[in-house]
């Protein structure tokens, strides 16, 4: 029973939040100064244009009619259409997000392939008094912004070419390898930041777990480092790294507008921009529902995973 | 707040590298808040040397677009960048620790309420939050602020949170309440206290993400508009001229990230000393 | 044919920001092998740092000043990182106080008892020990996680794990403390069983005098980093040779007269930084006299027991104040 009432509250939680984030949304777009339909019409507009609108849109209506409209039409996959090339936003946006998930993915990669194994040698190198040097990347990496490392990957590389491009995207149908020549630079100032995150949440994990009882009680059985971090630390510190890892994914997917806007990647990030540079607020709009409605489900699979490690909460399954 | 005391004079002694960022952080809080006085040469003079040039004995950092000293223009980003992070941090702080303690003390409902308001406002990245908030308000430095103190405060609330909620079963926390205390006083006078040093900590952490956001924000043109101009806005405005002029950004970015990096030390120094994490050794 | 547990004039301290700490102050101790030594004194008297200096446990800001301790033949402090890992696999067995916190969370107790057994235990063999401390249906419970188990079973379980390899030396530090009343005996039982069955050692950390008494051969009382007064259990107990010996004898409860209350003993143990040059009990000792300030007794072979007081032979010749 536990398992289930565990399940559903994060299920829960999680259409609460996105009813929520709808609405803030919503709301936020009615809030534009002088009137929604003022400013994607620009201030020179006709009668006509206004009421074509209106009549789009159902402005006449209750602000709360209109809510409720939107909010229905959500539920079948609806984000509203572009007011400038007039095409359904929500099928604008997953075409653009297999882009971004190999972003977010490539990312993800480099900020698991360092960062994972930084973090546990920082974590036990500093049981000795060590660890200075995981800290000190760790640092780093969480301070430099993405478009100070972007721009300097730009620099260096479009002066020497050195094999990887900056900028210019082809897609990966297309050709795989320059797909991958043109994604590394991207990804891998995208993941300096995951990296150091990463890195963080693992030597804070990893050291939190060195504290616990069973860890002693390893060493007292003459385990060896070795063996105490494969079978006992890594197991155990994982929950939270996963979360994290997991979090940072969301981000990635719908975060990385820098990114994409400098590297002239054509993903999610970069649409939702361009939506706000030609005012085409319908985009902004439904874009960032997305986005958020992307993360919230994510977060909510990470929570379900947790009951695949963590025999606390899925043992009880087994009880019954 | 004893204990935090305690840490800040065996700071220098103990940690070299936090020092090190204290320091920094000083010489740039010295820097935004005097810049205007010190002899570095005037920021809005245009045409006070050629354009574009590279750094000199003259133009240290090299002159910008319009023939403007930069150096005096980092300066005033600094200022511009710690303002605006500051005070979104604030309101973080602020709100973040009142709801943080009152969702702890008070439970149940309550409790429910804040988690998931900070659930609402973690679902939406910074920067999405940012495009959203610039369609709406327009940009600029209000914006910058919402923005910040929205992607800030899910974290600040959780943290104080669970540092009081240990506290809410206190004894001493028990005793007030038997003694009559009203909510408010219990929170003010017993709890937050306690849960000082773990907000310091989570406001030097606020505050590098601030200075990122904020950064950010400007580098995409939604943050400070010109004349005015934060580190992230020379960022945006030198990496048009990035091969021609490359001192530019590198100046902006060194000086961008050299600030980040010294609160992110610093807050690693703090949390050292306020919460040691001590795993035992394998061997 | 040389004791299986030797340590020389012990002196080891923490460090700490506040200066050292004094933990163990030039400790003697001698065990033969298969014999039960019960160690008794209150929470800092340096009981549990001797217990974890047996696995050189002992966390980083311990430093051992001089003196030495071998166990097995191994030099303890001196030997090699590779050695002492194979003193802990081979000859060690430990249980601690908590079992709830030596069992990993996330592992099923079958996987964790056979690593403990080393390469290549067979179910077989890991339910067969699991049956030997006294668990029941150890079929089922192999694929259980220690938060299913009750106190009592998990301790069981650590104690399995303790016996696995078969130890020339048991430490057990407050192995009972931490459980339920009414099944405490139950489990000591199991651990003493198990101890005879291998002919192992045991070494028993314990503040509670009583338990100590009625389960080990000898009683060797701890106070302030050093042993007062060792000897055989039913010696020391009814008639002790150190002051401090009889106030906990006074103190703890069980073999008070009707109608008579339990005497505290006065004061605190102290804090030491650094070897004490006269007997850390004297603020506390009713006996106290002059020279206790100014010289610290050795310990003195009275008859089978070993005290280190000035006073011994008054005591023991029924002296009371």
């Amino acid at each position: 029973m536990r398992i289930l009432t565990f399940l559903g509250s994060r299920v829960l939680f999680a259409l609460i939040t996105l009813t929520g984030a709808s609405l803030l949304v919503f709301i936020a777009l009615r809030l534009v100064p002088g009137g929604f339909a003022d400013v994607v019409l620009g201030p020179f507009v006709t009668p006509e244009a206004r009421e074509i609108l209106t009549a789009r849109f159902g402005l006449d209506q209750p602000v709360w009619v209109q809510f409720v409209k939107w909010f229905l039409a959500l539920f079948q996959g609806d984000l509203g259409t572009s007011l400038v090339t007039q095409q359904p936003v929500a099928a604008e946006l997953l075409r653009r997000l297999p882009v971004t998930a190999e972003l977010a993915f490539l990312s993800l990669l480099f900020a698991l392939s360092l960062g994972l194994p930084l973090g546990v040698a920082s974590a036990t190198a500093s049981t000795h008094g060590g660890g200075r040097f995981g800290r000190m990347v760790g640092a780093l990496g969480a301070s430099v912004p993405d478009f100070v490392l972007g721009s300097l990957f730009i620099f260096v590389f479009s002066v020497w070419s050195l094999g990887l491009k900056a900028g210019g995207y082809t897609p990966l149908a297309e050709d795989p390898i320059e797909n991958l020549l043109g994604m590394i630079l991207p990804a891998v100032t995208l993941g300096v930041f995951g990296m150091a995150l990463i890195l963080r949440t693992t030597r804070d994990a990893v050291l939190t777990v060195l504290t616990e009882g069973y860890i002693a009680a390893a060493v007292a059985r003459g385990d060896t480092p070795r063996q105490i971090l494969r079978h006992h630390v890594l197991r155990n510190a994982s929950v939270l790294v996963l979360t994290v890892s997991a979090t940072y994914f969301g981000y990635l997917l719908g975060g990385a507008v820098i990114v994409e806007v400098l590297f002239s990647v054509p993903g999610v990030g970069f649409y939702i921009y361009s939506g706000l540079l030609n005012r085409d607020y319908a985009v902004v709009q439904g874009g960032v529902l997305f986005v958020a409605a992307l993360f919230v489900l994510l977060n909510m699979l990470v929570d379900l995973a947790y009951v695949l490690i963590d025999p606390r909460i899925g043992a009880s399954r087994s009880q019954q | 707040m004893r204990s935090l005391t305690q840490a800040l004079r065996r700071f220098a002694a103990g940690d070299r590298l936090a020092a090190l960022a204290l320091g920094v952080l000083c010489v740039m809080l010295f820097l935004g808040v005097f810049g205007p006085w010190l002899p570095l040469g005037d920021p809005t003079k245009l045409a006070a040397g050629p354009r574009l040039s590279p750094p000199s004995w003259e133009f240290p950092f090299g002159t910008d677009e319009l023939g403007r000293s930069f150096l005096p223009r980092v300066v005033e980003g600094i200022r511009y960048t710690f303002l605006l992070a500051s005070m979104a941090v604030a309101i973080t702080a602020v709100l973040g620790t009142l709801l943080g303690m009152l969702a702890a003390y008070l439970g149940r409902f309550v409790d429910q309420a804040v988690a998931r308001f900070a659930d609402l406002l973690f679902a939406f990245p910074p920067l999405l939050a940012g495009l959203l908030v610039a369609a709406v308000a327009g940009p600029g430095a209000l914006s910058v602020i919402a923005v910040i103190s929205a992607a800030t405060l899910p974290l600040f609330i959780r943290v104080i949170r669970s540092a009081s909620l240990s506290l809410a079963e206190r004894g001493f926390v028990i005793a007030a309440e038997v003694a009559g205390a009203s909510t408010w006083r219990i929170l003010i006078r017993h709890i937050l206290p306690n849960v000082m040093s773990a907000a310091i900590v989570q406001l030097t952490y606020a505050l590098s993400i601030a200075m990122i956001i904020e950064s950010a924000l400007s580098f995409l043109g939604l943050g400070e508009q010109p004349p005015r101009a934060s580190l992230g806005t020379l960022l945006r405005v030198s990496s048009v001229y990035l091969t021609i002029a490359p001192w530019l950004v590198g100046f902006a970015g060194i000086v961008l990230s050299l600030a980040i990096v010294s609160v992110n030390l610093l807050g690693d120094g703090l949390r050292d000393r306020v919460d040691p994490l001590r795993g035992r050794p394998l061997t | 044919m040389s004791a299986l547990v030797e340590a020389q004039d012990l002196d080891l301290i923490y460090a700490g920001e506040t200066g050292p700490v004094q933990a163990l102050d030039g400790l003697d101790l001698t065990l033969g092998a298969g014999d039960t030594l019960a160690i008794v004194g209150e929470s800092g008297s340096g009981k549990s740092t001797l217990g974890l200096a047996m696995g050189r446990l002992l966390p980083p800001e311990a430093e051992r000043r001089s003196g030495s301790l071998t166990i097995a033949g191994t030099p303890v402090f001196e030997a090699k990182q590779e050695e002492v890992r194979r003193l802990r696999r081979e000859t060690l067995g430990f249980v601690f106080q908590n079992p709830m916190s030596a069992l990993d969370p996330t592992m099923r107790i079958g996987r964790q008892v056979a690593r403990a057994c080393g390469r290549a235990a067979s179910e077989n063999h890991v339910q067969g020990l699991l049956a030997r401390a006294e668990l029941e249906a150890p079929e089922q419970l192999v694929r259980r996680y220690p938060h299913e188990l009750s106190g009592g079973m998990a301790q069981r379980v650590v104690i399995a794990m303790a016996i696995a390899r078969g130890p020339a030396l048991l430490v057990a530090d407050e192995p009972t403390a931490s459980l339920d009343v009414s099944i405490r005996a139950k489990v000591m039982a199991t651990l003493l069983a198990l101890q005879r069955e291998s002919g192992a050692s045991l070494v028993l950390l314990t503040h509670d005098l009583h338990l100590a008494a009625r389960h080990c051969q000898s009683l060797a009382v701890m106070y302030a980093g050093r042993i007062v007064e060792t000897g055989p259990s039913a010696a020391v107990l009814s008639r002790p040779g150190h002051p401090y010996t009889k106030g906990l004898l006074a103190a703890a409860a069980g073999n008070e007269a009707p109608g008579e209350a339990l005497q505290p003993i006065p004061g605190l143990p102290p804090m030491l930084h650094k070897p004490a040059k006269d007997c850390s009990f004297a603020p506390r000792c009713p006996y106290v006299e002059r020279r206790c300030q100014e010289l610290r007794p050795g310990a003195r072979l009275l008859g089978r027991k070993q005290v280190a007081c000035h006073f011994a032979e008054r005591l023991l010749a029924g002296d009371e104040r």
